[in-house]
């Protein structure tokens, strides 16, 4: 793995798309551009990843998927988030916060 | 998973491609835009990848085991198209065992398990039966009189709803249009215990159905409004003659409804009342046919309160029928007392055929079922065999799929799918043999019934799918068991030739050859037991001829003749009768052995008094007849000694009185009874005013009540002198009678006056309802125990036939070893017949431990029969060596060479 980049806690994937299409509805490659830039590079999500996640979030009821024309006049699929989803969202944005807390005691702990 | 995943999954299932289209548009655009934006990055690498991006999101939208289930039934229905030979043995094998047991599920579910349809509570609704013990033998009854019908009403506390029914034949309409249908004459509660209501119009009240006369209503049942009214409205209002009567619609029943009947739908219900009164029972005042105790033909229905157990009902009841029996007593002293009579209430199953004791047929029926269900086994081990050899022939590809990773578990579920498919096919194709062969055998079991087939019917559906299923996990058993010790290795190497594991195998076959076999020979054993039961009873002499007879029975239906009329329409009846072309004699009679007999004393009140004899009655029944002369010779029954009533025993002649052998041997032991003086003393009359009727005449004992019967003794008077006030004719024709009976009941009928008619009935039908038990017995253990034979001959043939086969290469060697014909023939006839003897000893033994239950089914037959156990272990012991003769003569024509060359 190239240095810079770093793996995805598992499970988090979901939530990174989730809080993405929060913003707005999106197309796999917006999704996975704006993680990336957000994340100043050190995120990046493959497309091997990415799209089971987002048939597995759609399957579930969390996105709605439908084809538009971006504005270059391609098709492409948008993902927008459905209410469930924004629960969802919630859910795991607190699982996660408390996550992170409990490591950071840990690991200061530790130093 | 949540609900919305499953269910977003099965959609997404559904439309898999286009997904899959989607997907791969979605990828495109993701690389066109990785290219735009990075175009250093390696095109070949991203869209290599993009095959595995495919495979993980399409497992998203495909469900694991259901695809795997319908592709294992794909290639499952591939693997039996290309061998439809094979294919269609196996579907013929179980088509017939699940058939077989669907066709009499249907009929065992309608005698024993079906309540009667809209019953609102079957649970708790019992029919009543009365008993009272006679001289210490217990009679049983459904029958019961009105008044003691209407005490065991008032007198018990334990039932929410009691009705009084009953079913009679009668003629329904006039002129061309009358047919005889089944009449149910029920009280007005009987509507209360089901959950039926009324089509259009209502049922009657119990302000119509209230004794002397009740009021002449009629609910029609749907079958008949379709079929008289056209289904219409205003047939409510409408009149209809039935009996004697003219009734007036006032409802129509639903559609389905059939009261009680399990087998003939009644036609019309109307008022138990209106029936009673105009049926022709005449009783004194004081005794009417609502206070009688005396005429028995009504049936109680009761329903219980909720939460009063059967026990308790039968306690409730037993009282009632104690007190009830007091109060007869009381009235009438000369009955015996509480203590001799026992007399006991009992309550039963709603269903008939069940009653306090199954009825014979009820337990042919039950008897046949289990028999059904051998041959299912036998069916199911016979497909179990030939999917063994197939697994075996397909060894090698098993051993590839297992070296190539396919899992065992995945290969078991592929097995087991093939043959619960090909029992589903079975299944189907047995529901089919049901449908045509259920015909021939529900009008063996049920001749009157017109219901519908198998096929319709869920109950039936459902116990054949499950049947289906259980020959599917059966039959796939057998090849899983063997496939789960596989030896790979071996397998891989070995050619088609079996190899050493093989012995174990041909073990496992022969097993299932012997089930096969043994279970074969408890079937056959059973057949040839009814089948001599059957041949006893037709060889039993009854005392009369039965084929060239015809029954003639008069029904006056409102014409009242008085005594001199009806002695003078019945004279020109027989007058009538004996001019016609074909028939040979005709006399008078009362009574009909089998149907209608007249047990003097209980029946009319007759006592016999004789000089030196304390008590007739005692003795045993006693049955009258009243006859015209030519009776004898009529019915075929020999005189033994003096004459029968003759044209000279007219009425004011001395009575004379013609008795059965054994009423001679009992009344007069040692003594002749020809001249002896009887005094008949009828209802009412004394014997000291009755004058003597002499014994004229002895004839041979008759059978009239069952055909094993004792202590029943029968005597016959003449017509001109003791004036019954019913008479029928018997009628001989020359040869067999059936095929006349149109041409002599319209003869006859046009003598009869006014609304009365005339039926004509074969005598033949009557007795051979006596044989029906046996006769069914015999032709359903003959069907199935050679349909048992010839699935175990299929079964080991095609089992030796595939060993000979494998064995070609041992056989050529044996023969170029200098072996004889004659030894490669007994060696291989005599692997097929220690299978036989193998299942002729165990099934023998099954059949003869199990003897005591099918005893009491047999006529004049013992149930161990050396000469049937014996019959029956030649014939497949014969079957044995016939089916593996014709492997081992190709086993004995082996060319040495090409056997041995071939590897």
């Amino acid at each position: 793995m190239a240095s810079g980049k770093r793996d995805l806690l598992p499970g988090t994937l979901d939530m990174l798309i989730l809080r993405t299409l929060s913003v707005s509805p999106m197309h796999g490659y917006g999704i996975a551009q704006h993680i990336k830039r957000l994340s100043r590079d050190v995120l990046q999500v493959d497309e091997g990843s990415l799209y089971p996640a987002l048939q597995r979030l759609r399957q579930r009821g969390w996105l709605k998927a439908e084809w538009r024309r971006t504005p270059n006049n391609q098709r492409a699929r948008y993902y927008t988030i459905t209410a469930e989803g924004r629960e969802q969202l919630g859910q795991e944005e607190a699982g996660f916060g408390e996550l992170i807390a409990a490591i950071q005691r840990v690991m200061r702990g530790a130093t | 998973m949540t609900l919305t995943e499953v269910w977003n999954r099965l959609r997404d299932r559904l439309r898999r491609d286009q997904l899959t289209q989607e997907l791969d548009e979605e990828l495109r655009f993701h690389h066109a835009m990785l290219q735009r934006d990075q175009p250093e990055r390696d095109a070949r690498q991203t869209l290599g990848n993009m095959t595995s991006h495919m495979e993980n999101s399409r497992d998203l939208w495909s469900f694991g085991w259901v695809d795997d289930l319908l592709q294992d039934i794909r290639y499952a229905a591939r693997g039996l198209r290309s061998r439809p030979g094979f294919t269609i043995a196996v579907v013929l094998t179980l088509a017939l065992g699940i058939g077989a047991n669907a066709a009499i599920f249907s009929i065992v579910d309608r005698l024993l398990f079906r309540a009667p349809p809209m019953l609102a509570h079957p649970e708790l609704t019992n029919r009543v039966y009365v008993a009272q013990s006679d001289r210490g033998r217990e009679g049983v009854w459904p029958g019961m009189s009105y008044g003691r019908y209407l005490e065991l009403a008032r007198w018990t506390t334990s039932f929410a709803h009691t009705a009084a029914f009953t079913t009679q034949t009668m003629a329904v309409g006039v002129g061309d249009d009358a047919r005889e249908m089944q009449v149910a004459a029920v009280n007005a509660s009987f509507f209360e215990l089901f959950d039926a209501p009324a089509t259009i119009g209502r049922y009657f009240t119990s302000r119509e159905d209230t004794p002397p006369n009740g009021t002449p209503v009629v609910v029609l049942s749907h079958a008949l409004w379709q079929v008289r009214f056209g289904a219409r409205s205003d047939a409510v209002g409408a009149s209809l003659q039935i009996g004697p009567t003219i009734y007036t619609v006032i409802g129509v029943a639903p559609a389905g409804f059939a009261g009680l009947s399990t087998t003939l739908p009644p036609a019309v219900y109307i008022p138990i009342s209106s029936y009673a009164a105009t049926s022709g029972y005449q009783g004194e005042p004081g005794d009417e046919w609502w206070q009688t105790y005396h005429w028995n033909f009504a049936q109680m229905i009761a329903e219980r309160k909720p939460g009063v157990t059967v026990a308790q009902a039968s306690a409730d009841l037993n009282n009632a029928y104690r007190r009830s029996y007091a109060v007869q007593r009381d009235a009438s002293p000369e009955i015996p007392p509480v203590e001799r009579a026992r007399p006991r209430a009992i309550v039963a199953s709603v269903l008939a055929e069940r009653g306090p004791n199954a009825s014979r047929v009820a337990k042919v029926a039950t008897l046949v079922g289990a028999m059904a269900f051998v041959v299912l086994l036998i069916a199911c081990a016979n497909v179990a065999n030939l999917l063994l050899a197939r697994a075996l022939r397909r060894r090698r590809e098993i051993a590839v799929r297992l070296a190539l990773g396919v899992s065992r578990a995945r290969l078991l579920t592929q097995l087991l799918t093939e043959s619960v498919l090909l029992a589903l096919l079975g299944g189907a194709a047995g529901l089919l043999a049901a449908q045509w062969g259920g015909g021939a055998l529900k009008s063996l079991f049920l001749p009157q019934d017109a219901a519908t087939g198998v096929v319709r019917d869920p109950r039936t559906l459902v116990v054949a799918g499950g049947a289906a299923l259980l020959a599917g996990l059966l039959t796939g058993l057998a090849p899983v068991w063997q496939s789960r010790r596989a030896d790979l290795t071996n397998d891989l190497k070995a050619g088609a030739r079996e190899g050493g594991a093989t012995q174990h195998r041909s073990r496992t076959r022969g097993v299932l050859l012997v089930v096969q076999g043994a279970l074969s020979v408890v079937l056959l054993v059973g057949a040839g037991l009814f089948v001599r039961s059957l041949w006893h009873a037709r060889d039993l002499r009854l005392g009369y001829d039965v084929n060239p007879v015809l029954i003639a029975e008069l029904n006056m239906r409102g014409v009242k003749l008085d005594s001199a009329r009806a002695v003078s329409l019945r004279q020109q009846l027989l007058e009538r009768a004996r001019t016609l072309p074909g028939v040979e004699r005709a006399a008078l009679h009362m009574s009909v052995p089998f149907w209608k007999t007249l047990d003097g004393r209980n029946g009319i009140g007759v006592d016999l008094r004789v000089a030196g004899v304390d008590s007739v009655d005692r003795l045993g029944e006693f049955y009258l007849d009243a006859v015209s002369p030519d009776y004898f010779t009529t019915l075929g029954t020999r005189i033994l000694r003096g004459r029968g009533i003759g044209e000279q025993d007219a009425g004011d002649a001395p009575g004379a009185m013609v008795v059965s052998e054994a009423m001679a041997k009992v009344l007069w032991p040692g003594a002749d009874a020809i001249g002896q003086c009887v005094r008949v003393v009828t209802y009412g009359r004394t014997a000291g005013s009755t004058p003597c009727t002499y014994v004229v005449g002895v004839a041979e004992d008759i059978k009239s009540q069952s055909l094993s019967e004792d202590r029943n003794y029968h005597y016959y008077l003449s017509s001109a002198q003791f004036h019954p006030q019913q008479a029928g004719l018997f009628v001989r024709m020359h040869g067999d009678a059936g095929p006349q009976v149109e041409t002599i009941r319209r003869a006859l009928q046009a003598l009869m006056p006014g609304a009365s008619y005339v039926t004509v009935t074969p005598f033949a039908d009557v007795i051979g309802g006596q044989m029906r038990s046996w006769r069914v017995g015999a032709t359903v253990f003959v069907a199935f125990g050679a349909l048992a034979l010839l699935l175990a001959a299929i079964g080991l043939y095609s089992v030796i036939a595939y060993n000979v086969a494998q064995r070609t290469h041992e056989m050529g060697v044996r023969i170029a070893m200098g072996a004889k014909v004659g030894d490669v023939l007994g060696l291989v006839v005599g692997q097929g017949l220690r299978l036989g003897i193998a299942g002729v000893v165990i099934g023998g033994t099954i059949a003869y431990s199990g003897a005591r239950w099918v005893k009491p089914l047999l006529f004049q037959e013992s149930a161990r029969d050396p000469a049937v156990y014996a019959l029956v272990a030649a014939v497949l012991l014969a079957v044995a060596v016939v089916a593996s003769y014709i492997p081992a003569r190709r086993a004995a024509r082996v060319d040495p060479n090409i056997a041995l060359r071939a590897e």
